[in-house]
């Protein structure tokens, strides 16, 4: 398939030769924790694979029609067209439901594989000079990532999105001045509005993708000309980097990655059921079902949103919606700080040289520190979203839940944020790993009297 | 003799003579007629029963003492609701009541019932549910809009706050499901014939039990409990065996 | 044949198998659990097989180093870059009257393109101020009927909607049926709420849930979303959770031939605080 004459025939009409060379030849770092943005990358493609497939079925209107498909308990009901076509690619079109699935599970994953790359390209250090733009297009990538999946998940029309689509348009109106106007504009009117299906359709499908296309590319663009980085070892230095050749053997690892990716991905989509929006019925806008929770990724944002005190100010005649702090202001503030982190770092540290080496997280103690209170914030977050669920499986009150973690949501982080600080400044200054050490404290008796611990005991003890 | 053996002649002369008064005090005290009518059989036993179990928190006369609501006009849907999920009798005064193992059989139930029916009269009757005659999709739509904020959208139910739970009702038989809708136990309000009428106790039955068994096609139901299960296992299972993977294929330097 | 080549064999010749299979589901008409399972055993069939293959039959090379061809830019280089940059920017800037014309043009353009926003819908105007509840608008259920004195006992609720509006967003409303001893509202509130049934929006105040769970015993509504939790005895005033008003109470009268007609519009404008919500309409 790949033959000699082929590869020559390109060449000969693109000049392409010493760019081939070049980049097939080119080595990329190993590490397994370096695999973690590819598992997003994968995710990717296979929701586009199988979103075009939904896409040739999905309809994008509110226009009531009868419902007649299999499904029992919505025979003879009034569903939206764009509910109907749902429906009918479930239960009517072979290999309908596991496409469908498929795509949904892609999206969760994807947004965990972000975080999981991101979490490991801040506490190694990866985002410092030259890599800032990196950086910011990965923060671009997940603010992409939670829209295209919200859109996406709204576009069946089912009960539980159409409930969480009152909520975004509450929270636009929230915003002083503009937000009723911004929120009946974009809707079509008062809420539920008669203009929101196709506009969801045209974000998530032509918008959204193109964004996530764009800035995944650029991304990767970036890291291909400014080779990645790698931890130290023995042998490297700053100007060099160390690893496997692209081709063969980096790039049928990576693609195998994809295809086992891409094989996890189906498996959830045909075993675990994800999203049953027939249990949910067609969205009608005087029913909430309970239990009420976003997709994951916005998890978070519910969080905020359930332990926010209810507070509402007038001032001067404006009115503060009290959804405005909690679901504009502080996640503003916090993509915000995500963003210029590179730059508050270089600030902070003075420290404006070029880096190649990734960081163990211990050679940062402040960083990790910080990032692990940011961690452990988010987890209070999450959970604080899924409370009425936590509360009914684990037995607990919900409303003393609640309690627990707002001041959890102050106590947890400062609590993970030292301990973390100082266990890697512990391990940074030990020069042996602490589970290899021996477990007896070797102390010498000093001229002045007292005692001093001795850290490289076997050496000091050896020289007289 | 001596005296230790005719200590203890007499001792037990007198136990068996209590036991007897006691025993025969009981028998006789069970026999007495209550207020106004003789009782049938069935009450009869019913008495027997409540007395047993019921009055030390009900009152004897189900008019309620300080540890139990007084069952006056509570009706014998509520009666029969409590007894045959085992919400009743409660461990201990300030419980919250659960579905469990019935503490009585199916006729003694009925016989609490028929005795309570005469002590304390009124209030809603067992209702006739036959989810033979209901319409699935009728019931589907009446469960979304009155009963889904509280037992979740596909009935598993959830927490309501307070420390209190909405139950999962898949275990809940037909009747079971119209006396509670009728009663409105607990914190649940409830819903009489003008409001929900027997027909829609019928719809509605009749779809909580079809989701007993279908609307699974995606595969591993997860709770029905929606996003919050649904990431779990995206993260637990989905990312989890990427992350196995990935740490097989790249190098550990 | 080695180990690792039998692994390569073994899962290509699986994800063959079960290409075949997934062909022969699709005929049968198609089933989701197989469909994933058999997927699941071709893309990881094909995927396990050129991991093993990359990683264990292909030559070790995964030491090898190279430069990173990152020559610091020299200083000659980067100002005769900068200088080519900026030598454009200049050519603009020279002619100072121009170039702010130009920026004059770009802003003018750039304001104009945000009208099209504008034609994307309605604006919102006094809509979010009124619903469609009118004075003497009979309260009908879901299903269209007409509701009475006598539909709803104590500890009872429902949905309610003005005749003719039946599944208005803003207009909907839940009746609710308490002892009318209980009720604690203000005067003028309670001639609205005859015979201990009351009326509220179901819009939540916080975040515009409807508001599907009504704790009898309590006399409490609470919203599914973020648990705002309302007092039904005493005007719907919050007692817990991120809701900051009362819901605003529709107050209703009962007719001569008992049924329930409401008396106006809501006391106040339903939903979440938008910034003028204080003004009142136009």
């Amino acid at each position: 398939m790949i033959s000699k004459k082929l590869v020559e025939g390109v060449d000969d009409r693109l000049d392409a030769s010493s760019f081939i060379a070049r980049n097939l030849k080119k080595v990329f770092p190993d590490h397994w924790s370096f695999m973690l943005g590819e598992l997003a990358l994968y995710s990717f493609i296979l929701l586009v694979l199988t979103g075009t497939f939904l896409a040739l079925f999905y309809v994008a209107s509110p226009e009531l029609t009868t419902y007649r498909g299999p499904y029992e308990p919505l025979q003879g009901r009034p569903v939206s067209l764009a509910y109907n076509s749902v429906l009918q690619l479930s239960f009517e079109v072979r290999a309908g439901l596991v496409m469908r699935q498929t795509h949904h599970w892609s999206a969760l994953v994807f947004m965990a594989a972000i975080v999981a790359h991101m979490l490991r390209v801040f506490f190694t250090g990866a985002f410092r000079k030259p890599r800032e733009i990196s950086w910011l297009l990965g923060v671009g990538l997940v603010v992409s990532g939670i829209a295209a999946g919200f859109t996406g998940y709204s576009l069946p029309d089912d009960l539980l999105s159409g409930v969480g689509l009152r909520i975004a348009y509450s929270i636009a109106q929230s915003i002083p001045f503009v937000g009723n106007w911004l929120a009946s504009v974009f809707f079509g009117g008062e809420f539920p509005g008669t203009a929101l299906l196709p506009r969801l359709l045209a974000l998530h499908i032509f918008v959204m993708p193109l964004a996530i296309l764009g800035l995944m590319s650029a991304h990767l663009g970036i890291v291909w000309h400014q080779t990645h980085t790698q931890f130290k070892a023995p042998g490297r230095t700053e100007d060099t980097v160390t690893g496997t050749p692209v081709w063969p053997k980096f790039a049928l690892k990576s693609v195998g990655l994809g295809f086992v990716t891409f094989g996890v991905l189906t498996l959830l989509g045909g075993l675990f059921q994800i999203n049953p929006v027939w249990f949910y019925g067609p969205y009608v806008p005087y029913s909430g079902p309970s239990p009420s929770q976003p997709d994951w990724y916005a998890g978070w944002l519910e969080g905020l949103l359930r332990l926010w005190p209810n507070w509402e100010f007038t001032i001067f005649g404006v009115t503060i919606g009290e959804l405005f702090l909690p679901a504009i202001v502080v996640p503003g503030i916090m993509f915000t700080l995500l963003a210029a982190w590179p730059f508050v770092e270089a600030r902070f540290t003075g420290d404006h040289a070029w880096h190649n080496f990734a960081q163990k997280p211990r050679e940062a103690p402040v960083r990790s520190g910080l990032g692990a209170a940011g961690v452990a914030l988010m987890v209070v977050l999450f959970l604080a979203g899924s409370n009425d669920v936590l509360a009914k499986y684990l037995q607990i009150e919900v409303d003393t839940f609640n309690t627990v973690l707002r001041w959890s949501a102050f106590v947890l982080p400062t609590l993970a944020g030292a301990i973390t600080f100082i266990v890697c400044r512990d391990l940074r200054d030990r020069p042996r790993h602490p589970i290899g050490r021996p477990g007896a404290m070797t102390v010498r008796r000093t001229a002045e009297g007292g005692f001093e611990e001795l850290h490289d005991a076997a050496d000091e003890v050896r020289s007289p | 003799m001596t005296r230790r053996t005719a200590e203890a002649r007499l001792l037990s002369r007198i136990l068996r003579i209590g036991l007897v008064l006691v025993i025969g005090g009981q028998i006789v005290w069970s026999f007495r007629p209550s207020p106004g009518q003789a009782l049938s059989q069935t009450a009869e036993q019913g008495r027997a029963l409540y007395e047993a179990g019921c009055s030390t928190c009900h009152g004897l006369q189900a008019e309620g003492t300080v540890n139990g609501l007084s069952l006056q006009g509570s009706g014998s849907a509520a009666v029969s609701f409590m007894l045959t999920t085992g919400r009743m009798p409660l461990a201990a005064p300030g419980d919250q009541p659960m579905r469990q193992e019935p503490a009585f059989d199916d006729e003694q139930i009925d016989a609490i019932v028929a005795y309570l029916a005469e002590i304390a009269p009124g209030g809603p009757a067992v209702p006739e549910v036959d989810t033979s005659k209901g319409s699935l999709s009728d019931g589907a739509a009446l469960f979304l809009n009155n009963c889904s904020g509280c037992h979740a959208a596909a009935g598993v139910g959830d927490s309501v706050g307070g420390g209190r739970i909405a139950p999962n009702l898949m275990p809940a038989s037909a009747t079971q499901i119209g006396e509670a809708v009728r009663i409105g136990p607990g914190l649940m309000p409830r819903f009489d014939e003008e409001n929900l009428s027997e027909q829609d106790l019928n719809s509605i039955a009749a779809y909580l039990h079809w989701l007993r068994d279908n609307g699974d096609e995606g595969g591993l139901q997860l709770g029905r409990v929606g996003a919050v299960a649904e990431g779990l296992v995206a993260f637990v299972v989905g990312l989890g065996l990427l992350f196995l993977v990935v740490r097989l294929t790249g190098s550990k330097v | 044949m080695s180990r690792p080549d039998r692994v390569v064999a073994g899962s290509f010749i699986v994800a063959i198998l079960a290409a075949f299979g997934l062909f022969f589901v699709y005929l049968r008409g198609g089933q989701t659990q197989l469909e994933g399972a058999l997927l699941f055993l071709t893309l990881g069939g094909i995927g396990t097989g050129l991991l093993v293959w990359a990683k264990r039959l292909m030559p070790q090379i995964v030491d090898e180093t190279q430069s990173r061809h990152h020559e610091p830019v020299s200083e000659h280089d980067q100002e005769a870059a900068a200088e080519t940059v900026m030598g454009g920017v200049g050519e603009l800037k020279r002619r100072t009257f121009l170039s702010r014309l130009l920026v004059g043009a770009a802003g003018a353009l750039g304001l104009a393109a945000l009208f099209p926003i504008r034609s994307l819908g309605e604006v919102p105007g006094d809509t979010p101020f009124f619903t469609k509840w009118k004075r003497g608008s009979r309260l009908v259920d879901v299903g269209g009927n007409v509701v009475t004195r006598e539909t709803l006992k104590v500890d009872s609720f429902t949905t309610v909607f003005p005749e003719g509006s039946v599944g208005s967003a803003d207009s909907q409303a839940v009746l609710i049926k308490v002892q009318p001893e209980l009720l604690q509202l203000p005067s003028d509130r309670a001639e609205g709420a005859p015979e201990g049934l009351v009326c509220y929006s179901k819009v939540c105040t916080h975040a515009g849930c409807p508001l599907g769970l009504y704790l009898a015993a309590d006399h409490e509504l609470r919203c599914p979303c973020h648990q705002s939790t309302f007092d039904v005895l005493n005007g719907a005033e919050p007692v817990y959770g991120p809701a900051p008003r009362a819901l605003p109470q529709l107050l209703i009268e009962v007719d001569d031939d008992g049924t329930l007609r409401a008396m106006g519009d809501f006391t106040e404008p339903v939903g979440p605080a938008f910034w003028n919500i204080t003004d009142g309409p136009a």
